[in-house]
C-alpha cells in the first residue's frame, strides 16, 4: 500500500481526494444493495403482498421455513452450487493466471479468451451452453463419441445437471483471473531472485513466496464468489434445465422468485432471502477461517 | 414511419400516433399504459390494434408495454404494483388473474360490460367469459378461446397409410396412428420419426383425465385437494405417461432435449402434435414442404379439451378508467378483435368475429380452423384458485417425472397431492373459507 510518496503535508489533502473520490460509491451501494438488504431483512418478519401494507408477524416465516421441505432442497442445492462454482472458479483463476503470467502475443489472446465467458449476457451464456450440451447434437457429446467415451444427457439426469450448471458458471472467472494476474504482477522481482538464490525449487518459490502474499487477494475472490454463486445460478437454472430434472437445479433463488413474484408472498421471500445472506456470511466466515489457518502455519 | 421503426427496433414500447379520422362517439382524454407479455408476432398484433384504437379515440395516448418472458412480466406487474404505477390494462391467463383479484388490484367489469354499447355479455362465449369470474364477479374480459388439439402432419399420414384425425376419433384410433407413425427409418434401433409430441404437464394431462371421467381437483368450486391418485384420473395418468414409457410413441427424455416436438414436427418428423392456437403463426412461417391441419383432441369417455385464455384486466389503482375501459372495450369489439386474429395466433372470443372469414379464412392453415369452435363447448378449465401457479408448477414437476419414467405414476401422484397440499389450504385461507 505505499502507492505514493507524498511529501507530509500533502499526505492528509490525498486521503481526503480519496475518500471523495469513494462517495458515489458508497451512496451507490447503500442505496442499491444496503438499503434493500435492511428493508428485506424488516419484510422478514413480515407478511407482505405489495397491495395490503406489511403486517408483522415476528418470526413466524421463519417457523415456516423450518418444515418446508422444498426451502431445503433448494438450501442444499444452492450450497452444493456455491462449493461447487467457488472451488472452480477460484482454482482455475489461479491456475490459468500462474500460467499467463508472462508476456507475448499467444499469452495475451489466451488471456481475451479467458475473460471472453465473463462479459457474455447471462442468457446468451446460457443459451451458448444448451446448445453445446445438447444430447444428440451437442459438440461436447459429437466430441465424447468420436473418441469412443460415453455420452451423457447432461443437462436431463441429476447429478451431470447440477455438475453442468456448475462447470458453466466455473468457465465465468475472468474478474478472478484478471485480478490474481495483477496480484502476482504486484511481487516484487526481488523475492523471486533472492528464492532462486536460495536455491528454492519453483514449488517451494510457490508455497513459500508467492501464495503467502496472494492470499489476502484469493480471500477476497472466494467471498465475492461465495455471495454472487448464489445469485449466478437463477438463470443458468431457468434457461438450460427449468429448474430440473425434478428438483436437481432448483435453488433458492428461484424459489424464492416463486413464492414472491409468483403467490405474492414477499414476507416469505425475504425471510428466504435473509437466510441465504446468512448462509453466505457462514460460508465466508468459515473460509476466512480456513485461510487464515493456512497462512499461519506457514508462517510458522 | 421512421417513428415506428425505431419504435419496433426498441421493441418494448410504442405509442398510437394521433389519428386523422376522430370519428369517436365520446371523445375521451388522457394516458393509458397496456402490459402484455407476447412473443414477436403477439407484440406486432397489439402494436396494429393500439394504432387502429387511435383513430377512433385520437385523444387517448396508449402506451403498450411488452414484457415477454413469463417469469419477467409477473416481476414487472409486481414491480409497478409495489411502485404505484400499475399499468391501466394488463393482459393475463385466466390461471393467473384470481391472485391479483384477491387482493382488490383489478377493477370488476359487470357494470362497463352492461353499460357498453360495443360489447355485449351473450356476444362472447361463454367458456372464455366465465373463466374470469370470480368470487361473482367478471374480472377481465377474455380476447380468445383457444383449446388444445392435435396439429397433424398430412404427408406422413400419406406415407404411411394411415387414416387422417377426424371428428369424434377415440384414443384407440389416435394410438395405432400414433403406433404406425413412429418409425426407425436408419435402422440403428431409435426411433427418427415419431407418432406424437406433447408437453408432460398439467395443462396437457388434464383433458386427458377429463376425457376419461376422472376429475383434477375434488371440488371445481372449492378445491381442497388434487384427485389424481384413483379411479379415472389415475388410470388416466397411467395412459398418458405410458405414450412415451411403454409405446415409445413420443421422444425421450433425451431426445426431446435434442429436439423439442416442435421442432420435429415443423420439420416433419413427427406426425401429430398437441399445442393450442398459439403455435399456428409459427408453423405457419415456418412449414413449406408439406401439408398440415389441425384436429380435436380424441375422445374416451367423452371428448373435452382445455381452456387456454387470456383476458384483458383493468386496475382499480387506474385513474384512467373509462379510456382504460374504451380501449379494452375497442380491443374485445369485432373491429379489435379482427384486427388481433389476423396475427393468426388467437381463436376469438367473440361469437361473431370466430365465424367470420377473418378467422375461418379458407386460404391459411390449418383449413379446419373450425375444429376450436366446434370444440367450444366441451371446453374445461382448470379451477380459479389463488394459488393456481404454485399447484400448476409443482404437478408438472412430478408429471414430468413419471412421464420420463423417473418414478412410477403411483408415487409422482401421491407427491404431488402432499407437495400441494399447502396451497390448497392456502387458497381456502385467502378465500376466507372456514
Amino acid at each position: 500500500m505505499t502507492v505514493v510518496l507524498a511529501p507530509m503535508r500533502n499526505r492528509a489533502s490525498y486521503r481526503l481526494q480519496i475518500h471523495l473520490l469513494l462517495v458515489p460509491y458508497g451512496l451507490a451501494l447503500g442505496l442499491l444493495v444496503f438499503a434493500p438488504m435492511l428493508y428485506t431483512l424488516a419484510l422478514s418478519f413480515t407478511e407482505y403482498d405489495i397491495f395490503s401494507p406489511p403486517r408483522w408477524i415476528a418470526l413466524g416465516n421463519f417457523t415456516r421455513l423450518l418444515s418446508d421441505s422444498l426451502f431445503w432442497t433448494a438450501l442444499g442445492n444452492s450450497l452444493w452450487f456455491a462449493l461447487g462454482t467457488v472451488l472452480l472458479r477460484v482454482a482455475g483463476a489461479l491456475l490459468l493466471a500462474l500460467a499467463l503470467n508472462r508476456d507475448g502475443r499467444a499469452i495475451e489472446f489466451a488471456r481475451a479468451v479467458i475473460y471472453l465467458p465473463t462479459i457474455m449476457p447471462e442468457v446468451a451464456y446460457a443459451l451458448v451452453w444448451l446448445l453445446i450440451l445438447n444430447p444428440g447434437y451437442g459438440p461436447l457429446n459429437l466430441a465424447l463419441g468420436a473418441v469412443g467415451l460415453p455420452q451423457f444427457p447432461w443437462l436431463q439426469t441429476e447429478f451431470t445437471a447440477r455438475l453442468s450448471l456448475v462447470v458453466m458458471s466455473g468457465f465465468e472467472l475472468g474478474e478472478g483471473f484478471v485480478l490474481l494476474l495483477a496480484a502476482l504482477q504486484t511481487i516484487p522481482h526481488e523475492l523471486f531472485e533472492a528464492s532462486a538464490l536460495d536455491g528454492a525449487s519453483r514449488a517451494q518459490t510457490f508455497r513459500r513466496v508467492i501464495w503467502p502474499l496472494l492470499v489476502p487477494s484469493l480471500l477476497l475472490l472466494a467471498f465475492r464468489d461465495t455471495a454472487l454463486s448464489f445469485y449466478d445460478s437463477f438463470a443458468p437454472s431457468v434457461i438450460t434445465t427449468e429448474t430440473g430434472p425434478y428438483y436437481a437445479t432448483f435453488f433458492l433463488p428461484n424459489y424464492i422468485f416463486n413464492k414472491s413474484f409468483g403467490l405474492f408472498q414477499y414476507g416469505y421471500g425475504s425471510a428466504m432471502t435473509v437466510c441465504l445472506y446468512l448462509v453466505g456470511l457462514l460460508l465466508i466466515a468459515l473460509q476466512y477461517g480456513a485461510l487464515k489457518r493456512g497462512q499461519a502455519s506457514d508462517e510458522l | 414511419m421512421l417513428a415506428a421503426l425505431f419504435v419496433a427496433a426498441c421493441g418494448t414500447t410504442t405509442t398510437a400516433p394521433a389519428g386523422a379520422t376522430p370519428a369517436a362517439p365520446a371523445a375521451l382524454r388522457g394516458e393509458i399504459t397496456f402490459l402484455i407479455g407476447e412473443d414477436p408476432n403477439g407484440f406486432q398484433a397489439f402494436k396494429d390494434l393500439v394504432t387502429a384504437f387511435s383513430k377512433v379515440q385520437p385523444g387517448v395516448k396508449v402506451t403498450l408495454n411488452n414484457v415477454p418472458d413469463g417469469g419477467e412480466f409477473l416481476k414487472r406487474l409486481a414491480a409497478d404494483f409495489a411502485a404505484k404505477t400499475a399499468p391501466d390494462i394488463f393482459e393475463i391467463n385466466y390461471r393467473q388473474f384470481g391472485q391479483f383479484a384477491i387482493k382488490g388490484a383489478l377493477e370488476p367489469v359487470d357494470d362497463y360490460l352492461a353499460r357498453s354499447k360495443v360489447v355485449k355479455t351473450g356476444d362472447f362465449y361463454a367458456a372464455a367469459l366465465e373463466a374470469f369470474k370470480f368470487k361473482g364477479k367478471q374480472y377481465c374480459i377474455p380476447q380468445n378461446l383457444s383449446s388444445l388439439e392435435v396439429y397433424y402432419n398430412k404427408k406422413l399420414f400419406a406415407a404411411a397409410n394411415v387414416p387422417l384425425p377426424k371428428n369424434g376419433w377415440t384414443w384407440n384410433d389416435f394410438l395405432s396412428a400414433a403406433r404406425a407413425l413412429t418409425k426407425d427409418t436408419n435402422g440403428d434401433g431409435k426411433p427418427d420419426q415419431y407418432g406424437a409430441g406433447i408437453a408432460a404437464s398439467t395443462l396437457r394431462l388434464a383433458p386427458f383425465i377429463w376425457a376419461h371421467g376422472g376429475e383434477l381437483v375434488d371440488d371445481a368450486n372449492k378445491p381442497t385437494k388434487l384427485m389424481i391418485d384413483s379411479g379415472p384420473a389415475l388410470e388416466a395418468f397411467k395412459w398418458f405417461v405410458e405414450l412415451q414409457t411403454k409405446e415409445h410413441v413420443v421422444p425421450s427424455k433425451a431426445d426431446e432435449a435434442t429436439e423439442s416436438s416442435q421442432s420435429r414436427f415443423q420439420h416433419g418428423t413427427l406426425a401429430m402434435f398437441f399445442q393450442s392456437r398459439v403455435v399456428t403463426p409459427d408453423l405457419r412461417q415456418t412449414i413449406k414442404d408439406f401439408d398440415w391441419d389441425v384436429a380435436p383432441l380424441p375422445g374416451d369417455k367423452t371428448t373435452v379439451s382445455i381452456l387456454h385464455s387470456d383476458g384483458y384486466c383493468l386496475t382499480s389503482a387506474s385513474k384512467n378508467k373509462d379510456a382504460a375501459w374504451a380501449f379494452t372495450e375497442f380491443a374485445n369489439g369485432s373491429e379489435g378483435q379482427k384486427s388481433i386474429v389476423t396475427s393468426g395466433r388467437t381463436v376469438p372470443s367473440l361469437k361473431s368475429v370466430a365465424e367470420s372469414p377473418a378467422f375461418l379464412n379458407p386460404a391459411a392453415l390449418p383449413a379446419n380452423g373450425k375444429v376450436y369452435l366446434d370444440m367450444a363447448p366441451n371446453i374445461r378449465r382448470v379451477p380459479i384458485m389463488t394459488t393456481w401457479l404454485d399447484i400448476e408448477d409443482i404437478l408438472n414437476k412430478e408429471i414430468k417425472r413419471a412421464f420420463y419414467g423417473d418414478a412410477t405414476v403411483e408415487e409422482a401422484a401421491q407427491a404431488a397431492i402432499k407437495g400441494t397440499a399447502d396451497s390448497f389450504k392456502q387458497n381456502l385461507t385467502d378465500l376466507g373459507a372456514p
